[in-house]
This record gives C-alpha cells, sequence and structure tokens, in this order.
C-alpha cells in the first residue's frame, strides 16, 4: 500500500473504464448496504461499506472521486436506504472528504493500523454527527443503540473492505 | 442545504425516491434470490436435525388448531346471523398481493423495506403489509415494480390501533426502537401487559382489527408494543387493499391550497 501515491504520473494513460473503478466500486458497495442477507437484525446494523469505499478513494485516488461522486453516492444510500432526512449522508460524506483531504499525509505511506485507527475515528464521528444531526431534523433524542452497533460492526468490518479495495486498485489502477 | 430542500419540495423528492426505488429493484432481485437460497439452505440442514421434535411439536399445533376451528365456525356463523339482525354492511372485498422482500435496507435511521410488487400488480400507497403474524407496516412509495413498506418501528410510521378487551384507542408510534410506543392513549386507560393491539379503523387507514402485537411494557405513561411480525426477518409480505381512501388519496401530495376568492354558489334551478 505505500506505492499508491507514485502512480500519479500514469494517471492520463489511464482509460476511462479504468478510471472509473474507484466510483463503481464505490456504487457496488453502496448496494451491497441494502442487500438482505436473512440475518435476523442485520438490516440496521449492516456496515457502511459506502464509507470504507470513499475513506478509501479519498486518501489514495481522491482524483477519480471527485465531490459530486461523493454527494451522488450519498444521495444514492439516503435515497435507496428511504433515509427520513434525504441529504444527510451527503453532508456528511462531503465533511468527510474535506477532512481526510487535509489530512492525507497521516494515511498515506503508513501500516495498516494507522488506516484502520483512521477509520475507527472517522465512523465514530460520522456516527455521532448523523445522530445528532437527524436528532435535531426530527426533535426529539433519537434511540443510539442501533447507530453504536452499526458503527462497532462498520469499523469491524474495515479490514475486509479495505483488502478487497486495495485488490481491485492494484489490480487495475496501477497497470496504468 | 439539500436537506431543507427536501423538506420543502417533497414532490421532487418522492419522484427521486420512486426512480431509485424502481432503477434498484431490477439489481436486487437478482442478487437476493441467491442469498435468499443459499440462507434457506443452511435454514432447511438445521432443520433437519430436528425432524423429530419439529413433528411432535406441529402434532400438538395440530389438535390445538382443530379445536379453535371449531370455535371459530362457530362464531363465524354467529357473527353471520348477528350482522343480518343488526343489518350491517358488509365487510369490502379484499384483494392481496404477495411480494418478496428485495431489500431490507434502512441504514441505522430509518426501518423500511423494498418489495418487489409496485403498481403494476396493483400496489397502491397507503395499503396495509402484513405477513401470517399480523401486520408489518405500510406502502409508503410505489414505483412501476417495487415499493417500499414503511415498517411500524420506522420513526416516521403511525397506525391508529384499539387494545383489544379495553377498546381503548391509540396511536402505536414507531421510534426506530424495536418495541413501538402507545400515543395519545386516554389518562384513564387501564393497559396491562400482555393485552392484544389491533388496527382501528378511524382515518380509514387500515380495516380495523388486524392483529399487531401485544402490550410488552407499561412504565407510566410509556408503553410499548411488541410486534406480532418478526420484522427483522421478513421474506415474503402479503399486500392487502381493503379499497379504503386512506388519511392520504393515493399519491396526493400536501401542497398548499391556492388562496380561493368568495365562491359564487350556482343557481340550482336554471329555468329562472
Amino acid at each position: 500500500m505505500s506505492a499508491f501515491m507514485r502512480f500519479d504520473g500514469f494517471q492520463r494513460d489511464q482509460s476511462l473504464p479504468t478510471r472509473l473503478v474507484p466510483f463503481t466500486t464505490t456504487f457496488l458497495f453502496t448496494l451491497i448496504s441494502v442487500v438482505p442477507l436473512h440475518i435476523p437484525g442485520f438490516a440496521v446494523v449492516t456496515p457502511s461499506f459506502a464509507l470504507m469505499a470513499i475513506y478509501h478513494w479519498t486518501i489514495y485516488r481522491s482524483d477519480l472521486l471527485p465531490p459530486v461522486a461523493v454527494f451522488g453516492t450519498g444521495m444514492l444510500l439516503d435515497l435507496l436506504n428511504g433515509a427520513p432526512y434525504v441529504g444527510t449522508s451527503s453532508l456528511l460524506l462531503l465533511l468527510l472528504r474535506q477532512l481526510l483531504l487535509s489530512q492525507r499525509r497521516f494515511f498515506v505511506n503508513r501500516p495498516f493500523a494507522y488506516l484502520w485507527a483512521g477509520f475507527l475515528l472517522v465512523t465514530t464521528a460520522m456516527t455521532v454527527l448523523e445522530w445528532a444531526l437527524v436528532s435535531l431534523l426530527h426533535g426529539s433524542v433519537l434511540d443510539a443503540e442501533a447507530p453504536i452497533f452499526g458503527a462497532a460492526l462498520t469499523a469491524a468490518s474495515f479490514p475486509v473492505g479495505s483488502y478487497l479495495l486495495g485488490r481491485t486498485q492494484r489490480g487495475l489502477l496501477m497497470r496504468g | 442545504m439539500f436537506i431543507v430542500l427536501g423538506k420543502a419540495d417533497v414532490l421532487l423528492f418522492d419522484r427521486l425516491r420512486i426512480l431509485i426505488v424502481d432503477g434498484s429493484a431490477p439489481i436486487l432481485e437478482a442478487v437476493s434470490q441467491p442469498i435468499a437460497t443459499a440462507a434457506s439452505g443452511v435454514h432447511n440442514i438445521g432443520a433437519m436435525f430436528d425432524v423429530y421434535g419439529e413433528n411432535q411439536r406441529l402434532r400438538d399445533e395440530n389438535a390445538r388448531l382443530l379445536e379453535w376451528q371449531e370455535v371459530a365456525r362457530g362464531l363465524a356463523a354467529e357473527n353471520t346471523r348477528l350482522r343480518g339482525l343488526v343489518k350491517l354492511a358488509p365487510e369490502g372485498a379484499r384483494s392481496d398481493v404477495s411480494a418478496q422482500v428485495i431489500a431490507d435496507s434502512g441504514g441505522a435511521f430509518a426501518r423500511n423495506v423494498l418489495v418487489s410488487a409496485g403498481r403494476r400488480d396493483g400496489v397502491a400507497r397507503g395499503q396495509a403489509a402484513v405477513t401470517g403474524e399480523g401486520l408489518v407496516g405500510r406502502v409508503a412509495e410505489v414505483g412501476d415494480r417495487a415499493s417500499r413498506i414503511l415498517l411500524l418501528t420506522d420513526l416516521n410510521s403511525r397506525i391508529p390501533v384499539v387494545l383489544e378487551s379495553s377498546r381503548e384507542r391509540a396511536v402505536m408510534a414507531g421510534d426506530n426502537s424495536v418495541q413501538p410506543r402507545l400515543l395519545y392513549l386516554p389518562a384513564t386507560a387501564v393497559v396491562k401487559a400482555g393485552e392484544r393491539i389491533v388496527t382501528g379503523g378511524a382515518g380509514g387507514v387500515f380495516p380495523p382489527g388486524l392483529p399487531v402485537g401485544v402490550v410488552a411494557s407499561v412504565d407510566g405513561p410509556n408503553v410499548r408494543v411488541e410486534p406480532y411480525a418478526e420484522l427483522p426477518r421478513l421474506d415474503y409480505v402479503r399486500i392487502i387493499d381493503f379499497g379504503l381512501e386512506g388519511l392520504l388519496p393515493p399519491n396526493a401530495v400536501p401542497v398548499a391550497k391556492p388562496a380561493r376568492g368568495p365562491k359564487v354558489v350556482g343557481d340550482p334551478d336554471p329555468g329562472r
């Protein structure tokens, strides 16, 4: 993972389908989170795979996942989920993107543990913010149990998501 | 800003939601089918080890249900006689559609499912979704081939209900927890845990008498209901059309009406 950032020079040579990889994987990760797995109670605590994808691509190839794609992912997530307030995810994901871009040097060329720790912080912050925002919009303090479990599962399943994204990145984007 | 827009321009967002529901339905149907098959396969293997006990349990249950059948037949006959006596209007015709759950979306802040039946199957907004156990929720959005069902536990779910034995009316409100709350119970109402809750006919939202759940806990004004339907593990639901108009006619959107000027009442007698 340490060599990811040295490949910026190859970007212009990459074909359009390859350049769409971050977008496509983010889209797929967003869809995965709504597929019913027939595990009782899982739906409300499904890990946020979309968050992983945006975290990963913002750190490694933010040029291929522009703000409009992040915004679109948030909208898709909200509309697909039937979220009570459409746009909350977009807002939070764009905030995340901005934050990550300013802190990127802490994550690039670091061991995986750094990435994971960073993701844990990000998930916690996103969950608290989303809970606060939805509570505010709804006008009452909402049950926090499901969001907390969801965040824990998201953080716990990060290695899987990160591995898949890393493999995709190495397999497709690095070939140039 | 978008969040504010979503609150202001309800129509636009309703269309967007329906577009997404319809657009993602084929993909979700394709993906959910093998997963459902795998899940039922695993379940079947587990069930094979329990065939003897299961058989015994079913025999017992069958015996009990046969007794109930006798009771129900007697009651049905009596009911018909009594209805005839008081000249009660016959119950409206109902038709239903079975639909597979293709996405149990919702995330952490919403409780809903997407099902594989839409307008072309006769589904309309406001219809009741039930399983064999009881009420699941109501149809909130309808696409052409898929629709979204707002579960009883959702933040925005409000169902008029009746406590079956005391006949007290209340509104069952979801708050994203597993057990919805009863609101607007009369202060004099005496509620006991274990009492059955059925839908009330108020507002023409649902037909009266659909089983909903039982009172799980009573803590002063905080009364919680345990739904009969196993909401976290829905595979199939039935969407029932009772021919009721409901509070909102299908696809009605709250739009501010233009102010009316003084209306001239037409002359009933054109000959003058």
